[in-house]
């Protein structure tokens, strides 16, 4: 029963049938706001007592409707989302949240709002820049979304409340980050399938629940004697998202994944959000700054006319530096979704960034569905038959 | 002591069993069709016959491509761009870059060493593999081992814009109705399938010395527009087929002497040659 598992058993639960908690929430009077990107601003939704759930896609499930609304050649993970969500399988949300993160789900925002029938739905826009006209913005973006929420919700909220919720959203990302901690011993006490099957599961459960699910998962790791056999190599693993322990599996084959910097893993618990006076702009300054997708056109300085290579790979990639080495990874692989030109142009940039450490990387891509994980296997195995 | 390379491809099935001085003792290519991805045994028994051989005086096999993991009998799965590196630079010993164009993948190997130490593969499509010149040589009514020689004849450059199979022949069926040379438009083929792998190859940085193999290394018309491409010489090895078995049983041999050293004893297991069994 899920109510009486912990720790890792109950995340591996929760990854296999995730709307099970939100769909009693809902029995229980509570409304549930769906979010396909981590850029939505998940504490607004917290403070005005509403929950927050993200939305997939799932790569075992053929797209067949997606096609009657939407284009072909665009990032299957989005295409999936909406096909699951053409398909009423998410049909216990109140509303959707999406944001200008990336074009498809820019784009795909007009399917949420006109094929399915949600009663709330708000599209967030965000800059493609971090200059300071640009953060200025957003911070009306986030205002309006905040008042749009209120609006749904039938309740105003007040400064403190969204200081309380961004405290408890900061803990959970403590949280993953002391996780996170527990990969960087040889061999690591918890495998990359486990933090994602926690990570996923974070995702559909609310924050306060998350946040215990961690603590248990925490403590029953430090104290396990069954963790992950050492591999020959650690890796590092950087993608928009990675979202099915199908795919984690093929690189823990052969390698310990120490650390996952995608939206499946630690993208999105890397940093806190400060709290500032005014909560909206620690909220503004973190979801801009502070996500490292590739969607944000970063710049190591304003207003220079010469760039200097070096300076501005550190300023796009310069988080990556740190974690590599802090956790010992013997190669990165850049795990590339098929049509999706935010992280493929970063090649062969952060292939650069890597070489000068230097770290042996490889970039390989996939395009969500079964049929790719055998080429996969391979790219994978060749690339660590090379580092081993 | 004997060792064997399996490599089972796409299209082609090798096997190449060596002595232990890596003198060959038996090849065999066979097509590799839906039925003998379970059959790797069969053409194992082949092969052992070939040599007068039996399978346990075979010290290690090691079992490479595509349908490497349906070798029951293997003691080790390696991918083929570990193969082909490894084989390739047995034979070529300052090889710095090898390509790969086989029957539905094409690869490009950055060598150090003997080791190889990057790599770069097709990923979207079966754009500059065999697939595309066996499917132009049906359009074009021609058999795909005269592709090359007719190739050779061409006087005038045509430009084939796609590289795309199903766009290409498109193109061709139009060429073909604007009364252009047979010869001219398959060296334009060639063109755009080289153009394919170049670019592919172009992400790794292309050093001499640069091998060619799979078996689109034998058609003189690819290797031609290859060395123009690239604009450097191409070494080509005698049987471009084999260099994944070669190097799949050359490794065989250093895994082997790898456990011995370390005074592992033989498998535990019998090696039994039986049919890959799926979907247990």
């Amino acid at each position: 029963m899920i109510n009486k598992s912990k720790g890792l058993s109950k995340a591996k639960e929760v990854y296999a049938n995730r709307s099970h908690r939100v769909k009693e929430l809902k029995a229980e009077g509570k409304k549930i706001i769906g979010y396909p990107c981590m850029y939505v601003p998940l504490e607004i939704i917290t403070a005005l007592d509403l929950i927050s759930y993200r939305t997939y896609g799932d790569m075992a499930e053929p797209v067949t409707e997606a096609d009657r609304a939407l284009p072909t050649a665009f990032c299957p993970i989005m295409r999936s989302c909406l096909d699951c969500a053409l398909k009423a399988k998410d049909d216990f949300l109140d509303g959707i949240v999406t944001t200008h993160s990336c074009d498809p789900q820019e784009k795909t925002a007009r399917v949420w709002e006109s094929y399915i029938d949600y009663s709330y739905f708000h599209f967030i826009d965000m800059p493609g820049t971090l200059r300071p006209e640009a953060l200025e913005y957003y911070r009306g973006q986030i205002g309006d979304f905040k008042k749009s929420l209120e609006s749904f919700a039938g309740k105003e909220l007040s400064s403190d409340k969204v200081k309380a919720a961004i405290r408890l959203h900061n803990r959970q990302r403590a949280l993953v980050r002391e996780l996170y901690e527990l990969t960087k011993p040889e061999p690591p006490l918890i495998s990359g399938t486990e933090i994602l099957q926690v990570v996923k599961a974070l995702m559909s459960l609310p924050v306060a629940e998350g946040n215990e699910l961690i603590e248990q998962v925490i403590s029953e790791v430090k104290g396990r004697t069954d963790g992950p056999q050492k591999k020959p190599a650690r890796l590092l693993l950087w993608s928009s998202t990675l979202d099915d322990i199908d795919i984690m599996q093929i690189f823990e084959a052969g390698a310990n994944v120490v650390m996952d910097e995608s939206c499946g893993g630690i993208r999105a618990y890397r940093a806190d959000v400060n709290l500032t006076d005014d909560p909206l702009d620690g909220l503004t300054h973190y979801y801009a700054t502070e996500i490292t997708c590739a969607r944000t056109f970063r710049e190591a300085a304003l207003g220079e006319v010469r760039k200097d290579y070096m300076a501005d790979l550190e300023s796009r990639f310069g988080h990556l530096k740190h974690i590599a080495k802090e956790w010992n990874t013997d190669g990165a692989i850049f795990l590339l979704v098929r049509y999706c030109d935010p992280f493929a142009f970063e090649m062969p940039s952060i292939k650069d960034y890597f070489d000068s450490f230097p770290i042996p990387s490889t970039y390989i891509e996939y395009d969500y569905t079964q049929g790719s994980l055998a080429p996969l296997r391979t790219r994978v195995e060749a690339f660590l038959e090379t580092i081993s | 002591m004997y060792f064997a390379g399996v490599d089972i491809g796409s299209t082609m099935t090798k096997i190449v069993l060596t002595q232990r001085d890596h003198r060959v003792l038996s090849v065999i290519k066979g097509p590799t069709g839906p039925e003998h991805r379970q059959l790797a045994n069969e053409v194992m028994k082949m092969a052992l016959e070939k040599a007068n051989l039996q399978l346990d005086e075979i010290s290690y096999v090691v079992a490479t491509g595509y349908g490497r993991l349906n070798v029951p009998f293997a003691d080790r799965q390696i991918t083929e761009l570990t193969c082909h590196a490894r084989g390739v630079s047995s034979l070529f010993t300052n090889v710095r870059t090898a390509i790969d164009i086989g029957g539905q993948d094409a690869k490009c190997m950055k060598i150090n060493n003997g080791k190889m130490v990057d790599f770069v593969m097709n990923d979207k499509c079966a754009a500059g593999t065999g697939r595309f010149l066996e499917i132009i040589a049906a359009t074009l009514g021609v058999k795909v081992e005269q592709l090359g020689d007719i190739s050779l004849k061409s006087t005038k450059k045509l430009e084939i814009s796609s590289f795309c199979t199903i766009f290409a022949q498109q193109e061709v069926v139009t060429r073909l109705s604007d009364e252009e040379n047979l010869e001219d438009i398959i060296a334009g083929l060639h063109d755009a399938l080289v153009s394919r792998v170049a670019g592919l190859a172009r992400r790794l940085k292309i050093e001499p010395d640069v091998v060619l193999t799979g078996g689109v290394a034998k058609n003189a018309g690819i290797v031609k527009a290859m060395k123009e491409n690239l604009g450097c010489e191409l070494l080509i090895p005698e049987d471009p087929l084999l260099t994944g078995a070669l190097g799949a049983a050359i490794l065989a041999k250093e895994y082997f002497q790898k456990a011995m050293s370390k005074g592992e004893t033989g498998p535990t297991k019998a090696r039994r040659l039986e049919k890959a069994m799926f979907f247990r």
